[in-house]
């Protein structure tokens, strides 16, 4: 390994911080597909000196696949987003905490971005009915459809 | 680790500065805090140039040292003003620069085919979709939730921590990067190929009308007994075909991974179909 | 007759049911509806000319072979057997399904798959418009099945499996209405109450399993030299296995104290009645203690309480018919105090050796008479009720002598015979019972025991009379008068209703004289496997004693003719005057109380505590237990926010820490 090659591998490490600093704080979901982004850059970047190291065509072979599943990822990633955003109309990664325990306080919000349809929860999304009791009343009837399209 | 730390003054420095530069930049718990972006910037740029000054200063020529210096730094000033950056367009756009930097790097380290890929996939494919979505759901320009950041203190530490221990593992050079089983038989085949590893300068030199200083660029520290680790596991170094040989990466690519980029060509296939189902249709109402 | 021809017979009687129950169970519902009796009706006619082959032909051919009187002690009379396949096979237990057939065999299946013909056939006319009719169908082509299993099996181990196949079928049948609460809770009753006599059946198959090494019948009962070696290696044994084989007889046979589900049992229809809580199943137990003889021989205390058990069971159940004002009831309590008479009868082997053979004669010829007599009655019984709109009780209805006449003659021919009027069939059977009886009390040793069992058969006999008679008067003579629910004009049973009864008041009247004083019957079950023959000069006729049993039942039908008909008001009078008497018998002798206070009230008790200890102790363990995750949790459970950022965070803070410490350790 040549000084050099320490240089590369240095800024590559740099990338991949930069990006992981950026998936942590910011709470734009494009900004952190774009930080995960620039992370995939930084391994990029040493998966070229690490083939240039071994004077070995793999190093840049790999970076090429790595670059078709970013692609990939990244389409992916925005179409996700988009969904997301049509359910709650901002882009803010704290609306989404539904995952937390069941009796700790929901994230601060700045403002009321959610739009709240009085149903409880995010619009037409699919509820499932508690396993051992008989639903009351069919999960998703015709007028709640209708209702949800009439709110978009 | 003290012993780095006595010897590399200048890398503890850079590091603490640019970790300075990269929380003054952020934006705070709280929105509205309007600090002045230069002592931020200034910061950054000091710890930068300490960071990749410390990194040792290689016997290359002065077009790749300049080229080097101008690439890295701006690739992660570019980083760090992507991630700091109160309006996600701008950041899109410095992500877009960091990536050009980064391309730059590539070049640098022969690898041009994949210098173009990543601008032709990243700078003009994905950062322009990004820049769609971004305008379809931010019509009223930056929200409340850019101005803030969380964890922003924990986050920057432990990501220069990391980066701290690397760069120490690195430039204690007690990582034996390569394989010493092949380097018996890489020593034979690689006996009649050139030592110097091609670079950019090295290239264009040859391509250039056979210019006579063309081979001694070759690195002082990679003497002639202890060739440096010419191969790995997967495969020994290709004696026909120089690294970043387009030729070379093409017959590797279409007969040595044929089958995973079949893969690589269906996962493509499987995304985009992915990316239609997941995306709102139209009947479901505008976003 | 030839081997194969002998085992296709002997299978046809139990598979041709079985086959029409799988048909109507799976073609019922939907193909065959209300033509779901046909399967039934042809496999039952099938098994009961398959019955009466084997009856007639089959055994018979063979006794003249297998008997030989000289080898006194391994007798095993003539009989058929035929393996089926090897069912368990573990260590020395070999349980194999095989049909055995001998002389108490054939006649039980005769009488067995006779009367569910003719019940089958009433039953169609019954049960028509019944929306359950196929079910109806199937569970009674099942129960056929399993009760001509239950005879027919030759080792204890399938037998007891039938004996819970028939009570399985009995569940069904009783809560066959299982929409009316009533219907169901007589099910369960049924159920529960059996399952303490199965209790003690698989304690005696247990206890002969682990005495003789094997659960075959010829193993087990027709070596008395072998009983005597068990007895003489473990005194005492053969009489627990007596008492806790009895117990079972008594469950199914619904013998004093557990006779409580039978009359409960009432809540079924009508012709389930007659078969199974009637004519069949209920003689299963009668049927045991009768196959066992060769045990109970060799356990007197066991028959002495077998027969005080019969005497108390016949005569608490003839005093609680006596004030009962459901018709069927009455009937029911007339079965379980009939049942007693033949246990009665069971018992008198203690008094000497030369009474087993009469005894069980005895028994198993009241058995099988009372089959057809009760089974008549029963079904006159539903007649009326069929006529009455569902009706059943006497106080509702009376005078239907004009308007249902074959019903009213052929429940007049079942009434006499129970009674023990002479020269029908209910006279004499009951009649060798008592002759048994007083024979008994002749002997030395407990004489004056069976002098009393002889005095409360005698009594319980009159009772008999005078009870069935009162049913017999309340209902047909009288004043005309009809329930609302009968309608304008209440109708005479349908011809399909009206043959079983005819067929079956003929044979009430005439089967005792046929094979009774004849000795046809006595000659024919002596060749059982267990039994001595006795020699035919010491058969005789018991005049004195039929002339007293026929004094006993005429006094009984005067005195209902006198109560009922003559001068109404006395029952009422009497009633008054023994107001205590009366409420104690109208009450069924609070056995059902006394048994929930005796049984339920502590096990109910027992339950609360445990609830107490459940709940108080266990699950306060248990929770606790579940408390420790919950309080060990509070700290890391604040960490899960629900905000991504964070949860990437504790990642990236994994990795950074995973990654320094692997750095640093070079």
């Amino acid at each position: 390994m040549t000084p050099e090659d320490l240089r590369f591998l240095l800024v590559g490490a740099g990338l991949f911080i930069l990006g992981a600093i950026g998936f942590l704080t910011r709470r734009n979901l494009i900004l952190m597909v774009l930080s995960a982004e620039l992370m995939m850059h930084g391994v990029s970047m040493t998966l070229v000196t690490f083939g240039r190291i071994h004077q070995t065509q793999e190093g840049q072979i790999f970076t090429i696949f790595t670059l078709t599943v970013a692609a990939c990822e990244a389409g992916l990633a925005l179409a996700l987003v988009l969904s997301l955003y049509r359910k709650s109309h901002s882009l803010d990664i704290q609306l989404w905490s539904e995952l937390r325990e069941p009796d700790m306080p929901a994230p601060v919000q700045d403002a009321p971005a959610r739009i709240d349809d009085g149903s409880g929860s995010y619009g037409d999304t699919p509820k499932l009915t508690p396993a051992g009791i008989v639903p009351k009343d069919p999960p998703r009837t015709k007028s709640s459809a209708g209702a949800s399209s009439a709110r978009t | 680790m003290m012993d780095w730390l006595q010897a590399h003054p200048m890398t503890v420095v850079g590091l603490v500065l640019w970790a300075v530069g990269v929380l003054w930049l952020m934006p705070g718990k709280q929105a509205g805090s309007t600090r002045p972006k230069i002592p931020g910037l200034l910061l950054t740029a000091a710890g930068l140039f300490a960071f990749c000054l410390s990194c040792g200063k290689p016997q290359t020529q002065l077009a790749d040292e300049v080229m080097f210096w101008v690439f890295a730094v701006s690739a992660l000033l570019c980083g760090v003003l992507m991630i700091t950056a109160r309006n996600p367009v701008y950041a899109a756009l410095w992500f877009a620069l960091a990536t050009l930097a980064t391309c730059g790097l590539f070049l640098l380290q022969s690898a041009p085919f994949l210098a173009a890929a990543t601008i032709i996939v990243y700078a003009g494919a994905v950062i322009v979709t990004f820049l769609f979505v971004i305008m379809l759901a931010q019509q009223s320009g930056a929200a409340g939730y850019d101005q803030k950041s969380g964890q922003s203190v924990m986050a920057t530490i432990s990501a220069f921590i990391l980066l701290g221990a690397v760069a120490m593992t690195l430039q204690q050079e007690k990582l034996e990067i390569g394989v010493p089983v092949v380097v018996a038989k890489a020593k034979e085949t690689n006996a009649a190929v050139a030592p110097s590893p091609p670079n950019m300068s090295a290239m264009m030199q040859a391509s250039g009308s056979g210019s006579p200083a063309g081979l001694p660029t070759a690195p002082a520290d990679a003497p002639e007994e202890k060739p440096a680790v010419p191969g790995n596991l997967l495969s020994s170094a290709d004696p026909d075909h120089a690294v970043g040989d387009l030729k070379g990466l093409g017959r590797s690519l279409f007969s040595d991974y044929l089958f995973a980029v079949e893969l690589a060509g269906t996962l493509l296939l499987v995304a985009s179909i992915g990316a239609i189902a997941l995306a709102p249709r139209r009947e479901q109402g505008a976003l | 007759m030839s081997e194969e021809i002998q085992q296709l017979v002997l299978w046809l009687i139990p598979v041709a049911p079985l086959a029409s129950a799988v048909i109507t169970a799976l073609l019922g519902p939907k193909l065959l509806r209300y033509k779901s009796h046909l399967p039934c009706w042809s496999a039952l006619a099938v098994s009961f000319v398959c019955s009466l082959i084997l009856l007639l032909k089959i055994l018979p051919s063979m006794g003249s072979a297998a008997v030989d009187p000289s080898e006194v002690g391994t007798f095993a009379g003539p009989q058929v057997l035929v393996s089926g396949y090897e069912w368990l096979n573990v260590g020395d237990l070999h349980a194999n399904i095989e049909l055995r057939a001998d002389s108490i065999t054939a006649i039980m299946l005769t009488m067995v798959t006779g009367v569910s013909l003719l019940v089958s056939i009433f039953g169609s006319g019954y049960m028509s418009h019944d929306p359950g009719y196929p079910r109806f169908f199937a569970a009674v082509s099942m129960f056929v099945f399993s009760m001509c299993m239950l005879v027919l099996s030759g080792s204890f181990a399938l037998l007891f499996v039938f004996w819970e196949a028939v009570g399985l079928c009995s569940y069904l049948l009783i809560g066959f209405w299982y929409q009316k609460p009533a219907a169901a809770a007589a099910a369960k009753k049924a159920f529960v109450v059996n399952r303490i006599g199965d209790f003690g059946l698989i304690m005696g198959i247990f206890l002969i399993w682990t005495n003789f090494g094997s659960l075959d019948f010829v193993t087990v009962l027709s070596d008395s030299a072998r009983i005597a070696a068990v007895e003489v290696k473990n005194p005492g044994v053969i009489q627990l296995i007596c008492f806790c084989l009895f117990l079972g007889a008594m469950g199914k046979s619904a013998q004093f104290p557990l006779q409580v589900w039978l009359p409960d049992a009432m809540e079924g229809p009508t012709p389930v009645s007659a078969l199974i809580h009637a004519a069949t199943m209920v003689t299963a137990g009668v049927y045991l203690v009768a196959r066992c003889t060769p045990l109970f021989v060799m356990a007197p205390n066991a028959q002495l309480a077998v027969s005080a058990i019969g005497a108390a069971t016949a005569a608490i159940a003839a005093l609680t018919a006596l004030t009962q004002m459901d018709l069927k009831r009455v009937l029911a309590y007339s079965t379980v105090s009939q049942l007693g008479f033949m246990f009665m009868a069971l018992g008198c082997g203690a008094a000497s050796a030369e009474l087993v053979t009469p005894a069980v004669t005895a028994g198993m010829f009241h058995l099988f008479t009372h089959a057809f007599f009760k089974a008549l009655l029963f079904l006159a019984a539903g007649s009326v009720m069929h006529a009455m709109g569902d009706v059943i009780d006497m106080r509702r209805f009376s005078g239907l002598k004009h308007a249902l006449p074959i019903t009213h003659w052929t429940f007049l021919v079942g009434a006499a015979a129970l009674a023990g009027v002479p020269l029908l069939a209910g006279f004499w059977s009951k009649d060798d019972i008592l002759a048994v009886l007083s024979e008994a009390s002749h002997s030395k040793e407990h004489g004056l025991f069976f002098g009393v069992i002889w005095a409360v058969a005698t009594g319980t006999a009159f009772l008999t009379a005078f009870y069935t008679f009162r049913a017999y008067f309340m209902t047909f003579c009288g004043p005309e008068k009809f329930p609302a629910e009968a309608g304008h004009h209440p109708h005479e049973a349908t011809p399909i209703m009206a043959w079983p009864l005819r067929i079956l008041a003929v044979c009430a009247a005439l089967i005792g004289l046929a094979v009774g004083p004849t000795h046809l019957f006595a000659n024919y079950l002596q060749k059982t496997m267990g039994l001595t023959p006795v020699p035919p000069d010491s058969q005789h006729l018991h005049w004195d004693v039929m002339a007293l049993s026929s004094v006993v039942a005429i006094a009984g039908i005067g005195l209902a003719w006198m109560f009922y008909v003559a001068s109404p008001k006395i029952p009422g009078a009497i009633a008054s005057a023994m107001k205590p008497l009366y409420l104690i018998s109208q009450g069924k002798f609070f056995l059902d109380e006394i048994l929930k206070a005796l049984v339920v009230l502590p096990l109910v008790g027992i339950a609360k505590l445990a609830t107490v200890f459940d709940r108080g102790v266990i699950d306060c363990i248990v929770d606790s237990i579940g408390a420790i995750p919950k309080a060990l949790s509070s700290i890391p459970r604040q960490f899960h926010t629900g905000v991504v950022s964070s949860y990437a965070g504790f990642m990236w803070a994994g990795v950074v820490a995973a990654v320094v410490l692997v750095l640093t350790m070079f």
